[in-house]
């Protein structure tokens, strides 16, 4: 029993491949997983502030006092804007929530009435509204909800108890507002992705499972080029009037070609089993998809076209193809990942491939709102197209 | 037809071919001979443009392989040593594939597919996909995807390794089917009696280098290996055999077969003349046997080792 368990072992240690998966990858994903929970990477136990967009038309005081005291909790980061382009940003995915302080603002708490005070938010990032939620009824309650009681109780001293001198008035009013719990009225405005209302999760789980199975799709066709080297057809293929070239571009456009048709019967899957409305943007939907499949495709034959065996490939796809979903969002939704991982998601495919689609069914973005993220899709395709072409040359053709 | 002029090729430090030359006329069946790692294939895959050699020249019917290697792709037909065909296609499946690379019509490619399955006699085989074959048909489909443009040239190499006698000797047949075509071959292997069989000239190979080259008579006269008379006495009693030796001293008793061994140039000339050499000497022939030289001796001769070393 020993000699077999020895022997497994020796074999075991000579597999990198096995070493790899057992231990490398597991440690690397504990890593994004526990960076994505926030258990580490964030500042002194805390998770890293949320973006607070703020527009305040107002100006007054009491604008200013309120904006200052939520900038000054640990959990939010104020950004200023105007507020029309604070909409948009909300809208375009780039800030979870906007505050708008109408002009009157400081009119109303000081004549008890209801505060013009709009929070535009974008429901599919609930962490950081949830967030929000809860620091911004802290702040409001103590600071408006005090302001309002104050106005009020000194309204009716002065109506009821004219002779009151303002000392007494004063002690009256801070004992009377230390309980207080009347808070301005808030307006919650959810912006993005009126179109697929109850969708939410069903665009995340389409958009991210179809874009990870896409890349472990296109890997397979990538090592199959590995697999024809393995087995001579290659060298056949060389061999005939073909060029090295038409033998890869052969491949690509078949990974192309199948990952069109895998992400297009996902979406044709959601939209008659799971009833995502697939109408909200056509031409942005066909243009997603043709980017994310080139994409993704020439990613699988450059995975393919770095290794030296298709073992080699298979392992190191696995790697990257995971690594690239955890941080890309295919595997946790982007926003519940804090800051440090959101800002080095862009360097994923999957990212790119997510966001694209939320633009289109979440945020329901024009075209032309879309089209940079389709631009760096194709710009990686090109990019990942290029390298192989270089590295096929080196490596599968012996022409040198 | 094939003119390869001063070839040399180097996989980093490894030197793999060293100054190869040789020339092949038209339709010849021109033998590569040498063990495994010889660089028999590096010579082949310069001659099918799949390596570009460090320096030399390579002429296939008057084109330059470095300048014009897609012209020679059309005019050569190459029998890699791997079975490299699909398994989950069908014999028909592949033959249309790998022929449709050279776009040729497709009704004269379906012809030529019939045509080429005759050939390899695997027409009833023809829609079985390729995992179902034996090793040795999967090596006529092999050599029947290279048929299918009808090159003037064909490279087979080591078509034969790993296939049992009755495949192939249907190789050998269809080997010799295309050479009476009028098909120039190279044909590499580390199997003597392949290159004997088939080769109108031989070149033996040994660590990249050509050390022979010409027909099997020429080798054999190059090597200086003699043709052997094997003579069994019918008394071969010590006085016997010391006169015998003793007046013909070319003459050599093999104690372990109790016979006497006589190399000669031409055993068809010389025999009467060792026959009567012996019985003057008192000999009485009981048994006499002859062997030509072959190329297993040739071989041995020049490279001091023997083929399957």
């Amino acid at each position: 029993m020993f000699k077999l368990f020895k022997k497994d072992l020796i074999l075991f240690f000579h597999d990198h491949r096995s070493v790899i998966l057992a231990f490398l990858l597991p440690v690397i994903l504990i890593t994004l997983f526990a960076f994505a929970y926030g258990s580490i990477g964030s500042h002194n136990g805390r998770s890293e502030p949320v973006q607070l967009l703020v527009a305040d038309l107002d100006q007054t005081k009491y604008s200013k006092e309120i904006i200052f005291k939520l900038d000054s909790l640990e959990d939010i980061r104020i950004t200023f804007s105007e507020a029309t382009n604070a909409k948009e940003l909300v809208m375009k995915g780039k800030y979870a929530c906007a505050m708008i302080v109408y002009k009157g603002f400081q009119d109303a708490l000081e004549a008890g009435n209801a505060t013009p005070i709009e929070l535009l938010y974008d429901r599919s990032r609930e962490m950081e509204i949830g967030i929000l939620q809860l620091n911004l009824i802290r702040v409001l309650m103590s600071s408006a909800g005090e302001i309002i009681a104050k106005k009020n109780i000194e309204k009716y001293l002065r109506e009821q108890f004219p002779s009151l001198i303002k000392s007494g008035r004063d002690a009256i009013l801070d004992t009377a507002v230390k309980d207080s719990s009347s808070m301005p009225a808030i307006k919650w405005t959810s912006i993005v992705g009126e179109k697929n209302d109850t969708k939410l999760g069903l665009i995340q789980s389409v958009a991210g499972t179809a874009i990870l199975m896409l890349l472990f799709g296109v890997a397979g066709v990538g090592t199959s080029i590995l697999e024809e080297k393995e087995n001579g057809t290659i060298d056949r293929l060389l061999v005939s009037p073909l060029k090295g070239n038409t033998i890869l571009f052969g491949k690509m456009f078949f990974a192309f070609f199948i990952s069109i048709l895998q992400l297009t019967a996902m979406f044709l899957f959601a939209w008659l089993a799971l009833n995502l409305d697939l109408s909200t943007n056509m031409a942005a939907l066909i243009l997603m998809i043709f980017a994310t499949s080139f994409a993704v495709s020439s990613i699988g034959i450059f995975l393919a076209a770095i290794a030296r065996t298709r073992q080699q490939a298979q392992s190191l796809s696995t790697i990257v193809i995971l690594v690239m979903s955890a941080i890309g969002g295919s595997m946790i939704p982007l926003f519940i990942m804090p800051s440090v991982l959101q800002k080095i998601a862009f360097l994923s495919v999957n990212y790119w491939g997510i966001q694209g689609f939320y633009d289109v069914f979440w945020r329901a973005l024009p075209l032309t709102a879309i089209l940079p993220k389709i631009l760096v899709l194709m710009s990686i395709g090109f990019i990942m197209t290029l390298a192989s072409i270089q590295l096929f040359k080196r490596r599968i053709m012996k022409w040198h | 037809m094939i003119q390869v002029s001063s070839v040399s090729k180097s996989f980093g430090n490894i030197k793999a071919v060293k100054n190869v030359s040789f020339s092949i006329e038209r339709g010849e069946i021109f033998g590569i001979l040498g063990p495994n790692g010889a660089g028999k294939s590096t010579i082949v895959n310069i001659l099918s443009t799949l390596v570009r050699s460090d320096q030399g020249d390579v002429i296939m019917d008057g084109i330059n392989i470095r300048d014009h290697g897609d012209a020679v792709k059309l005019i050569i037909g190459v029998v890699p040593q791997e079975i490299a065909l699909y398994d989950e296609l069908s014999a028909v499946g592949n033959l249309m594939f790998w022929g449709g690379l050279y776009r040729i019509p497709k009704s004269e490619l379906r012809a030529n597919v019939q045509k080429t399955l005759e050939i390899v006699d695997l027409v009833n085989r023809k829609d079985d996909q390729i995992k179902t074959f034996s090793g040795g048909m999967k090596r006529r489909i092999n050599i029947a995807c290279s048929l299918l443009h009808q090159p003037k040239i064909l490279l087979l190499d080591e078509p034969t390794v790993g296939v049992d006698p009755q495949n192939r000797n249907h190789i050998f047949e269809l080997i010799e089917k295309l050479h009476q075509e009028g098909m120039t071959i190279i044909y590499t292997t580390h199997y003597m009696e392949e290159a004997e069989r088939f080769c109108e000239k031989i070149a033996i190979i040994d660590v990249g280098q050509i050390i022979a080259q010409g027909t099997l008579k020429e080798l054999r006269k190059f090597s200086g290996v003699k043709d052997l008379l094997t003579i069994k006495l019918a008394d071969a009693s010590h006085v016997t055999i010391d006169r015998i030796t003793s007046e013909n001293p070319s003459f050599r008793f093999d104690s372990a077969s109790s016979s006497l061994k006589v190399e000669c140039g031409n055993v068809g000339n010389d025999i009467s003349l060792v026959v009567g050499r012996i019985q003057k000497s008192g000999g009485v022939i009981d048994r006499i046997s002859t062997q030509g030289t072959n190329l297993e001796a040739v071989y041995l001769k020049l490279t001091g080792k023997e083929l399957r070393d």
